[in-house]
């Protein structure tokens, strides 16, 4: 009886979590929430699989679902915030010839989107 | 005739469904009326939702391209038509290898696709049916009256090819250059009628 309790407990606390926010990861910087919306608005989820948001299953650009466990950007840079920052405003100035187009990402919304991705 | 109990239980399993369908219908309409659904293209599905809405759509153009007969396709002067028809209608939403959709074509909901992988997607008459017939609510026109149908195979044939292409190649066949060889071959063709 009581390990039952305790799985449902266990159970509800992790169905509260996958519905709540998503909170910034140690060291990261900008609001992963408002990164989140503006990932849709800049049509990331037109290429990418994005966790956390309903969309097709593509597979132009790679899935996002690891980005805080990748070591490289496109295998050219260190997968630091910054880079990532750099990648999401003008992927074409550290790959040329990279097929992601800039998508017009402002540096407010790169650093908010950099944030959700690498808070998953 | 029945048994008062075969009666009973009739009964209860009628009066049970109306009252349910009834109680929905209140529901229905109180969210309907109060305008609780967020219409908003900015807030984005639950992925079921999502999910369900996408696999319907498959099979709706599987059903309804099923009896289209694909002409031959990919002469190089059809595809460098079909660049300039990509150019002018489509890239805007849709983008291209290397090529951004331009801002309205971003925030759209649901959003275009990318076409670089339009060859995993769809057959190529199923590419035909939605150039030319649309898709309803998701913002894709109908094409029908708008491009000829050599022009609409022209651009289905290019989307097609586009699996294969590197943001270059497709720099390449919209550009001037491919535009005037499209001219030229256009011009040869006209004179060569003319001879003949």
């Amino acid at each position: 009886m009581n390990g039952a309790r305790i799985v449902t407990v266990a159970a509800l606390a992790a169905l509260l979590a996958a519905c709540g926010q998503t909170r910034p990861a140690p060291g990261i910087q900008g609001d992963p929430e408002r990164g989140r919306i503006a990932l849709t608005q800049h049509a990331c989820h037109s290429c990418h699989i994005v966790p956390g948001l309903a969309g097709s299953k593509v597979y132009v650009g790679r899935p996002l679902e690891d980005m805080a466990d990748r070591r490289y950007i496109a295998g050219k840079v260190p997968n630091t915030q910054d880079n990532l920052v750099r990648w999401i405003m003008d992927p074409q100035a550290i790959d040329p010839g990279n097929a992601m187009p800039a998508m017009g990402v402002s540096e407010r919304d790169a650093i908010d989107i950099s944030a959700y991705l690498l808070s998953q | 005739m029945l048994s008062n109990r075969a009666r009973l239980i009739v009964k209860t399993v009628v009066l049970t469904l109306l009252g349910a369908g009834t109680i929905a219908a209140i529901i229905g309409l109180i969210v309907f009326r109060a305008g609780l659904y967020n219409i908003a293209a900015n807030e984005q599905h639950y992925p079921l939702i999502y999910t369900v809405f996408e696999e319907g759509l498959q099979y709706s153009i599987q059903n309804h391209a099923e009896d289209i007969q694909v002409p031959a396709l990919g002469a190089p002067a059809q595809l460098l038509r079909g660049a300039a028809v990509y150019r002018a209608n489509c890239v805007q939403c849709h983008g291209a290898p290397g090529v951004a959709p331009q801002s309205q074509g971003m925030s759209m909901q649901p959003m275009p696709g990318p076409l670089a992988d339009a060859d995993v997607n769809w057959e190529t008459r199923e590419l035909y049916w939605i150039t030319r017939n649309g898709i309803k609510m998701s913002g894709m026109p109908a094409w029908e009256y708008h491009l000829s149908d050599s022009d609409i195979w022209a651009v289905v044939a290019f989307v097609a090819a586009m699996p294969t292409m590197t943001p270059a190649d497709y720099r390449r066949m919209t550009t001037q250059q491919g535009v005037t060889e499209q001219a030229q071959h256009a011009a040869q063709t006209a004179t060569e009628g003319e001879d003949s």
